[in-house]
Parts: structure tokens; sequence; C-alpha cells
């Protein structure tokens, strides 16, 4: 049976990084619909299963499990063959962005256009790059906390992290979007 | 270096996953390599574009209502089989204060005696729960005593006695400064099964204001000695192995 501290310790760590559980979920599934739907089965399996949390670092642990949840989503999704991308082309992709709050009118244009293309080049990265420069580049996990939560070594986590970054700056590059160095 | 070596580094120095000695180095070789630098700047570029342009998404509120609620009935659910700790924390609170009026002349900066001891209580919960959130709750990660002390030597006046109890089934796993109140005190991390310990080694003149023991969300801080010192502990332990791991504390030398 569960003990009380651990359940409120999982109800904890899930609502204190439910952002990034559900940004993972996003970049992942690519629904609003699914993404909430695995950080939810997520939470329930965190809070059936606190005790196979064996200390170390908790974050990692909870991202761990959603990102399972979320896979287990994908493959669900592909065996039922209704394999639709819901957000797969430029204009839905949009759809789901953020507000701009750009003033100016050309410059909105141009940070939406930027951002519907940025968006669509990640999406089209195979998942395990994807996964990877989400997780690095827009959460701020370290190298070791992304091993924890992909259950593979660090080593595979540098290699995808340089073939994802390279990837994606020849898409970018190839597309324009990249925008000029602003130097350090 | 060379220029094929520095390549290698170079994701890991732009991650901040080098340490500083190999930093040090790589940015030696930096200074005299152009490609290095260019390929350097469209790293960080590409993280620009990422984190300026890439949406990120934010929980729905609908998600966060679902699991708020969810939480909140699986509390109340074990509510009646844990009537008696929430009875015991209620009371336990009461001898606090009440101790607290009795012993706590030397806490009693401007607020009441009890104010300063709820604090200090708070302070050493936040402690714990922060340090289980992060990275890592240890600043200094070792399970020889003979490294963890000289590195608190080096950081705060008295540097507390330090036992690895890894025979007993108590492992030391390292240590860390935090704050109680505006006072830096060592915490000396401990690893029981899946439980982390942590135990704060208090002032002389903050530990007598410490609880004897008070429950929060399911975790235990207990007043404890070590080598003489007053020290609290914190975890999630269950009563009988905080009690013994207690015992082996107050032995230690």
């Amino acid at each position: 049976m569960m003990s009380t501290s651990s359940r409120a310790f999982v109800d904890d760590l899930a609502l204190s990084h439910l952002d990034a559980a559900y940004n993972l979920g996003r970049w992942l599934l690519g629904s609003e619909q699914d993404a909430a739907d695995a950080v939810h089965d997520a939470y329930v399996r965190a809070a059936r299963s606190s005790e196979t949390y064996a200390g170390g670092n908790a974050r990692a642990w909870w991202l761990a499990i959603v990102r399972n949840c979320c896979l287990a989503r994908l493959a669900l999704r592909n065996k039922e063959k209704r394999n639709v991308a819901i957000d797969d082309n430029p204009v839905a992709a949009e759809h789901w962005m953020p507000r701009a709050e750009a003033d100016e009118i050309e410059e909105r244009l141009d940070s939406s256009r930027r951002r519907q293309m940025i968006t669509v080049h990640l999406r089209n990265l195979p998942e395990h790059f994807r996964e990877v420069l989400i997780l690095r580049e827009i959460e701020e996990l370290s190298y070791r906390e992304i091993a924890d939560v992909l259950q593979t070594p660090i080593g595979t986590v540098m290699s995808r992290l340089a073939r994802g970054r390279a990837l994606l700056q020849k898409a970018l590059t190839d597309n324009g979007t990249m925008e000029i160095p602003h130097g350090l | 270096m060379d220029c094929k070596a520095a390549s290698e580094l170079l994701p890991l120095y732009f991650d901040g996953e080098l340490d500083r000695a190999t930093g040090r180095e790589f940015e030696a070789h930096l200074d005299e390599c152009a490609d290095c630098r260019a390929a350097l700047i469209e790293l960080d570029a590409l993280r620009h574009t990422l984190r300026k342009d890439a949406p990120r998404f934010s929980a729905p509120d609908a998600l966060r209502a679902r699991i708020e609620k969810e939480a909140a009935a699986a509390a109340s659910h074990q509510a009646p089989r844990t009537q008696r700790p929430w009875l015991a924390m209620a009371a336990s609170w009461v001898l606090a204060f009440v101790a607290g009026g009795a012993t706590l002349a030397a806490w009693n900066h401007g607020t009441s005696p009890a104010d300063g001891q709820s604090q200090l209580t708070r302070d050493l919960f936040a402690s714990h729960w922060r340090a289980l959130a992060a990275t890592s709750p240890i600043d200094v990660v070792s399970t020889d005593q003979h490294t963890v002390k000289p590195w608190f030597a080096g950081k705060i006046a008295t540097a507390p006695v330090v036992e690895d109890f890894a025979t007993e089934g108590y492992a030391l796993i390292g240590g860390r400064i935090d704050y109680a109140g505006s006072e830096r005190i060592p915490v000396l991390v401990y690893r029981h099964g899946k439980h982390v310990i942590d135990v704060f080694v208090l002032p002389t003149t903050m530990g007598t204001g410490a609880p004897e023991s008070i429950q929060m969300q399911g975790y235990v801080l207990e007043a404890a000695t070590l080598g003489g010192q007053p020290a609290a502990i914190v975890s999630d332990m269950d009563q009988a192995e905080l009690a013994r791991f207690r015992n082996l504390l107050s032995t230690s030398k």
C-alpha cells in the first residue's frame, strides 16, 4: 500500500512540473487533447507506482513517466492506423501558436511566420531528435537529467542532441529561417 | 588542444557540461580558432531561435484542475486511516508552541518565540523539499566522511561531526549548505532505502528551539543531537527507522 507521504510527494511533483510535462507531451503527440490525456495517465501511473521512485532526480523520474505514456499513445495511434497528425499543416500549426505581441503589423507577420516555420521544422524532425532538443533547449535539462528521462546512456543523449541540432540547423538555414548569428 | 578534440568538446562546453579545468583549456583553444568560434556562435543562434520562436506550451487550466482535484480527493481519502498522525501533529504543534514559549529566549528577535520556531520549522522543511526537487540534493557528493567534513570546514565557521552509518543501513551520500533564517547551516545528507534524510546541524542558540517532532505533508522533522550539537532530522522514514537513526546520530563523536 502506498504511504501518504509518497502520494503527497507525487502530487507536489506532478503539479509543480505540469507545464514541462504538458510541453513535452504536446511536442511528442502534437495534439492538445492527447497531450493532456497522456499527462493525466502519467499522473495516475506515478501516483500508483510512487514506490518505484528510487530517490535521485524527481523531475526526471516524472518526465520519464510522462514520456512513456506519450510513447504508449503514439504506438496505439499507429496501431489503430488513425495516424492523422492534427497539427501537421502550417495553417493548423499557426492556430496553436501563442499570440504574437509585436505592435507593428509587419513585424507580427514576420514573427508569426518564423514561429510557424520553426514549429513545422521541429515537428518534422524524427521524434528521438525532437525530444532531446525540447528537453535541452526549452526545458533546460542537463545531460544527466535527459539520460534519466530517456533511460539511455549519456553518450546517446549527446549524439542525439548533436544530430538533432545539425538537422534542425540545416532545415532552418535551407529555409532562411535562421536568424543571423548575433555574436557572443 | 587540437581542433578535433575541441570540436568534440564544443557542445559540452556550450551546454555547461565541461569541468572547469577542461573548460579553460577549451577556451584557450577558442581564442586561437575562428572555426570553433563560428561553430559555437551557430549553436548559440540555434538556441536563441528555439527559445524565442518555438512555442512552449503551458498546461491547460482544465488539466491542472483535474489533477488538483484528484490529488485533493486522494488526500481526503487517506484521512480516516491517518487520523492518529493528524492528531499527533496537532498535538505536537501545541506542545511545540508551549515548549517554545518556555525555552526560546535565544530566538526571540523581535517576534514571539513561537513565530521564530515555526519559522525555523518552515525553513527546514522547505530546505528538504527544495533539495528533493533540485537536480541533486547535495553540493558535495561523497560517501567518504573525510571528504565531506573538510568541504564544510572551508565554508562555515564550525564543521559538523560527519560519520557514515552505511553498515547500519544509513549511508552518507554527501552534504550541502542551506539557510535557516539568515544563518548558514550545514546539512548532512543520508539515504536509507529510498528515503533521503537531511540532518540539519543547528547552532547551539537555535537548537534549543527545535521542536521535538513535527509532521508536515508526510514528512517528519525531529530534534536530535549530533556529537553534542543540536540537530534536526527531516525525512519521510517511518517512526521506528527514524528513532534508530536518531540514536545512531547521538552516539557519533
